[in-house]
């Protein structure tokens, strides 16, 4: 899988690598048994402090997404992607509730917000796939 | 644990003009720290004193429990230090200039160091006069980093440097890291300081503003932006420490540390206030809303 860091983000670089992790297993593009790259290996690639990919990599075990494997290093566990599928769904969650906080705060009324909804909806179906 | 290095009420003085004020820091070993800073901060001076290349008025320094003062040459053998603006012998070629500093190092110092002249894809047979700033920059990284010194101290080491010399610089010092050694590093560029790092200590003009983890840092720190109604609120409302604030119409843009979240809502509801947004600033931010604060001496911050 590819990794991408924004420094300039508000988020933690630790936790863009957890997030990221997350949405690779919920994207199938990590699989259960699949090998993540080694702290070193990812630190050097993505020019990061070890102790941060460490750390992430630490709550992703504690989370119980990945398990080390005797000698090799640490994989998707088969837990993994029934968890992370429901971790999107609350990233998503936390996501739309800054917007409505946002919409709210421009004053814009249920029905309002509802129809844009819709509307950005109906625009992606049209465009066949959602990005 | 031993710190790696320590400052303890060092004060410097060029001429009259203070450098250094009070600055008193410990480093533990195996993290990477960054010195940020502008200009003429005190960075420098810092990193010199550290080295035993400049005296301190006043103050003590250690770096791997041995005294700056007494015990420079000492230090400079065991750790490595790229300064900013290398001096290097023009007329060597690179790999001359690797045998001619491995006289002053233990053995395989010139084994290690051809490695990382092959590494740094270096013309190892020529001169160093004929060489691009990139490449003298990796001459001169190779040469800090060729006796594996438990700790690597670079002043600057990327400014001025294109990308893909920037981007090795930044490998290696994750390399050093990886293998539990210590880094410090001076640096203005606070979007590979924030990859990086551990540690930041905030420096301006010769005092020590903050050191503390980024993580925690980061954490730690909120940007305000309040729309008023008639009138303001007093500073002293506001639940957490303001570290720097601007006006523009009737809006306030306040950096605050240590929010208390609990807090906020009633702060919200205040008559004054119309509307309030909170949000996580970068390191770059923060740096600026430090550069910025005003004068007056701030509570210590403590780590």
């Amino acid at each position: 899988m590819f990794f991408r860091i924004e420094s300039s983000n508000g988020l933690a670089i630790y936790e863009q690598i957890v997030r990221q992790v997350k949405f690779a297993v919920a994207g199938d593009a990590l699989k259960t048994g699949d090998l993540v790259p080694s702290v070193r290996e990812l630190s050097r690639d993505l020019a990061v402090n070890p102790n941060t990919v460490a750390r992430a990599y630490r709550e992703l075990q504690g989370e119980g997404i990945l398990a080390p494997v005797r000698g090799t290093g640490l994989e998707v566990t088969p837990h993994a992607e029934k968890h992370c599928a429901a971790e999107r769904v609350n990233l998503i969650r936390e996501r739309l509730r800054s917007v409505l906080l946002e919409a709210r705060r421009s004053r814009l009324e249920l029905p309002e917000i509802r129809a844009l909804l819709d509307e950005e909806f109906t625009r992606l179906e049209k465009k066949g796939k959602a990005p | 644990m031993t710190p790696v290095m320590r400052l303890d009420k060092v004060t410097k003085r060029y001429r009259g003009q203070l450098a250094l004020d009070n600055v008193s820091f410990e480093i533990p070993p195996g993290v990477v720290v960054a010195l940020l800073g502008e200009n003429g901060a005190g960075k420098t001076t810092t990193l010199r004193i550290l080295l035993g290349l400049t005296e301190p008025d006043s103050g003590e320094a250690e770096v791997l429990n041995l005294d700056s003062r007494k015990q420079g040459e000492e230090i400079r053998r065991r750790v490595g230090y790229v300064p900013e603006r290398p001096t290097l012998y023009e007329w060597m070629t690179i790999a001359e200039h690797g045998w001619f500093a491995a006289g002053f190092y233990p053995s395989g110092y010139l084994a290690k160091y051809l490695e990382l002249v092959k590494q740094f894809e270096l013309p190892a047979d020529r001169k160093i006069k004929q060489l691009s700033k990139g490449m003298r920059a990796k001459v001169a990284l190779a040469l800090g980093m060729a006796h594996e010194p438990e700790l690597l101290i670079l002043d600057e080491p990327t400014s001025g440097l294109d990308p893909l010399v920037r981007r090795e610089f930044l490998e290696s010092m994750v390399d050093v890291a990886a293998a539990g050694r210590t880094v410090l590093l001076s640096s203005h560029q606070i979007g590979e300081v924030e990859r990086v790092a551990d540690l930041i200590a905030i420096i301006k003009k010769g005092k020590l503003l903050a050191i503390e983890k980024l993580d925690d840092l980061k954490n730690d720190t909120r940007e305000l932006t309040l729309t008023l109604n008639n009138g303001a609120p007093y500073l002293s409302d506001v639940p957490g420490e303001v570290i720097c604030g601007r006006e523009h119409e009737r809006q306030w843009r306040l950096l605050v540390r240590h929010l208390d979240e609990t807090r906020l809502d009633s702060f919200r509801s205040l008559a004054q206030v119309r509307d309030l947004d909170v949000r996580t600033p970068n390191l770059e931010e923060i740096f600026v809303a430090y550069m910025r604060a005003d004068e007056e001496p701030r509570k210590e911050i403590s780590r």
